[in-house]
């Protein structure tokens, strides 16, 4: 019974109660106002949404692994901040820059996974020291939003490859990744040391392996986050990675990845990230002030996690009595 | 000799090594420049490091009770725009604001610690989301118009001195609430039982500590100290502006794990934490003196909070000793 239940957990990932949420948000906002789901309306809203979606996927990975990563915050700031300091590139050196500020990324994430693995130390401490050290030094490169994205990059940010916008096309290579990615060796190695650190061990899977696998790609996602917000405003701020640190956590947990480890994915998150910005929608639609929008994105944090929690204490129950 | 002190000296605790580290901070920047030691701007400093002080004796308390309190910064931010907003600069009406305020402020920790506690939220996802809620509403309701300003009895105890010993009346305050602190923390049930609960909880309820009374007083103590220190911050400021308390986070957080508590729980204590809001408070110093902008600042933070729990690593402290 036991493994029918794990198998099936490991099927939805706990994806399917924040996808109906979405679908009712998305009700409401269709019936408020009609058409607001259009192609050209999906794509803006996938280009408002990639960011966060980006950040929360390095975060679900780092979750799975039984961590938190709030450096993501300091590495995103980081990412656009460089990205906004070459606007004399010409279109050739895109990719070299590119690889650049997702390697200093990786590093982020690798630095972080040894200091966690290597001092046992507790990854809420860590991350958030080193969210302070990036951060730091994203402001020492530019003190205050600004800079240029080469035209090149923000012309990137805009276009159609295939007709697709970009954005979309960005959240369907996500989720390729993903499709591919879960079914890994190394993520299944992340799921079992996230969910014991002990048997994962003595099933030979390196925990230092799978914090740096986790960790690292956090990082690189972040960069990739901050890569992608210079594109979008065409310049960079060194604080703006702060704003995204919270929302990123309420999408992995909204999405059902459990904070303690171990379970969890990226369709989960990507839906929970869809519905956090969806709720700017609605604050619109209803013409209240926006900062409604973070009122209600808490309160959607807390009352699914509460409905989880509850959810999880009955079929303990009823699993006891049987 | 005495066995405490030789034994500190062999294997030093993270507390004793935080206080030796303000101390060496202090010595070698007056060093650098006399000034730092002189002592109307060591009274500046004490009167800063108070703030994260105060703070954190929630901050501690929760700690140790095996959570984390992230709601500090606007919890501090709405009780500082209350007082301000309610009394209109009036000194009579902190009679009533003041003590309306602190019972809010640990009604909102309390919120804090019965959704922790009885529904089983996570700390982190708890606490984040009232941080931003009160955020959101705090924005709502000020519509960004500034309150009047500061009430003077407030201000002479946020920035006064005792005329007669020229010490900052803070610094008062602080020794006192840092003397409660302390009391709670090793003299009372209260004190055992967080320690109890945070080391293990399945023990302590077994053991027939009431595990979720301690967490819920736990987090209504942080309400009511941040509630406290946002109250006596506008004293400071002399006005209350939107954003006031977000340097708390972190600083609250920093101070309590430079003074070597846990973050798992059920280690730690206050009189740590206190050598950690003077080593941040001293850091805030190098800044004149060596012209440092804000982000070198938060690099020379996150590398102090690295070493001081690197420090407390038995990995790390394991390696030494084979040597």
């Amino acid at each position: 019974m036991k493994r029918s239940l794990s198998s099936l957990l490991g099927r939805t990932d706990g994806w399917g109660m924040p996808l109906v949420v979405l679908f009712i948000i998305a009700g409401l906002i269709e019936l408020m106002r009609p058409g607001s789901f259009g192609l050209e309306q999906l794509a803006l809203i996938c280009a408002s949404a990639m960011i966060l979606v980006f950040v929360a996927t390095g975060e679900t990975i780092v979750v799975m692994r039984g961590g938190i990563d709030l450096s993501v915050g300091g590495t995103l700031s980081l990412a656009s901040v460089i990205s906004a300091t070459r606007a004399d590139l010409p279109g050739l050196d895109l990719l070299p820059w590119l690889a650049l500020i997702l390697g200093v990324g990786f590093l982020i994430g690798v630095a972080n996974a040894l200091i966690i693995s290597l001092l046992k130390l507790q990854p809420f401490l860590v991350t958030l020291a080193t969210w302070s050290i990036v951060e730091g030094i994203a402001l020492i490169v530019q003190p205050s939003e600004g800079g240029t994205v080469p035209p090149v990059w923000f012309a990137w940010g805009y276009s159609r490859p295939f007709g697709i916008p970009i954005s979309v096309l960005l959240l369907m290579l996500l989720m390729l990744w993903w499709a591919w990615f879960r079914r890994t060796r190394m993520a299944n190695s992340i799921r079992a040391a996230g969910s014991n650190e002990r048997s994962a061990y003595l099933n030979r899977v390196s925990l230092m392996g799978t914090n740096i696998a986790a960790y690292g790609i956090s990082g690189v996602m972040a960069a990739l986050a901050g890569f992608f917000y210079a594109t979008q405003t065409g310049a960079g701020s060194p604080v703006v990675g702060a704003q995204y640190v919270l929302p990123a956590i309420a999408a992995v947990v909204i999405g059902g990845t459990s904070l303690a480890g171990g379970r969890g994915g990226l369709t989960g998150t990507i839906t929970g990230a869809f519905i956090l910005n969806l709720t700017g929608t609605v604050v619109f639609l209803l013409k209240l002030t926006s900062y409604w929008q973070i009122v209600a994105q808490g309160a959607i944090l807390v009352l699914v996690v509460i409905t989880g929690s509850i959810v999880e204490a009955r079929s303990e129950r009823s699993g006891a009595d049987r | 000799m005495i066995p405490w002190l030789t034994n500190g000296l062999r294997s030093p605790s993270p507390i004793l090594l935080a206080y030796l580290g303000a101390l060496l901070i202090f010595v070698a920047v007056s060093l650098y420049s006399p000034g730092f030691a002189h002592p109307a701007h060591v009274s500046t400093l004490i009167v800063i490091a108070a703030f994260t002080g105060i703070v954190a004796i929630g901050q501690t308390m929760v700690i140790v009770g095996g959570g984390i309190d992230l709601s500090v910064p606007w919890l501090l931010n709405s009780a500082a725009v209350a007082t301000t907003a309610l009394t209109r600069s009036s000194d009579a009406a902190l009679i009533w604001v003041v003590p309306m305020i602190l019972v809010s402020s640990a009604g909102i920790g309390a919120i804090n610690g019965l959704a922790i506690a009885l529904l089983r939220v996570p700390p982190i996802v708890m606490t984040l989301s009232m941080n931003v809620m009160l955020m959101g509403l705090l924005f709502i309701v000020t519509r960004g118009f500034p309150p009047p300003p500061t009430p003077l009895a407030l201000q002479w105890i946020a920035n006064g001195r005792i005329a007669t010993i020229g010490l900052p009346v803070m610094l008062f305050v602080w020794l006192a609430l840092a003397a409660i602190a302390l009391v709670v923390e090793r003299r009372t049930a209260f004190g055992r039982y967080l320690y109890a609960v945070g080391s293990n909880r399945t023990v302590a309820r077994l053991s027939g500590v009431p595990v979720a009374g301690t967490t819920i007083a736990a987090y209504a103590i942080s309400g009511f100290t941040a509630g406290l220190a946002g109250v006596l911050l506008t004293g400071y400021a002399k006005q209350s502006y939107l954003g006031m308390g977000d340097p708390y986070l972190f600083t609250s957080i920093a101070a309590v794990a430079i003074g070597g508590a846990s973050i798992l729980g059920g280690s730690g204590s206050y009189l740590g934490t206190i050598a950690g809001a003077l080593i941040l408070t001293l850091l805030t110093g190098l800044l004149p003196i060596f012209r440092l902008d804000a982000g070198a600042l938060k690099v020379i933070y996150g590398a102090v909070i690295l070493f001081a729990v690197a420090i407390a690593s038995p990995q790390l402290r394991r390696f030494f000793r084979r040597e």
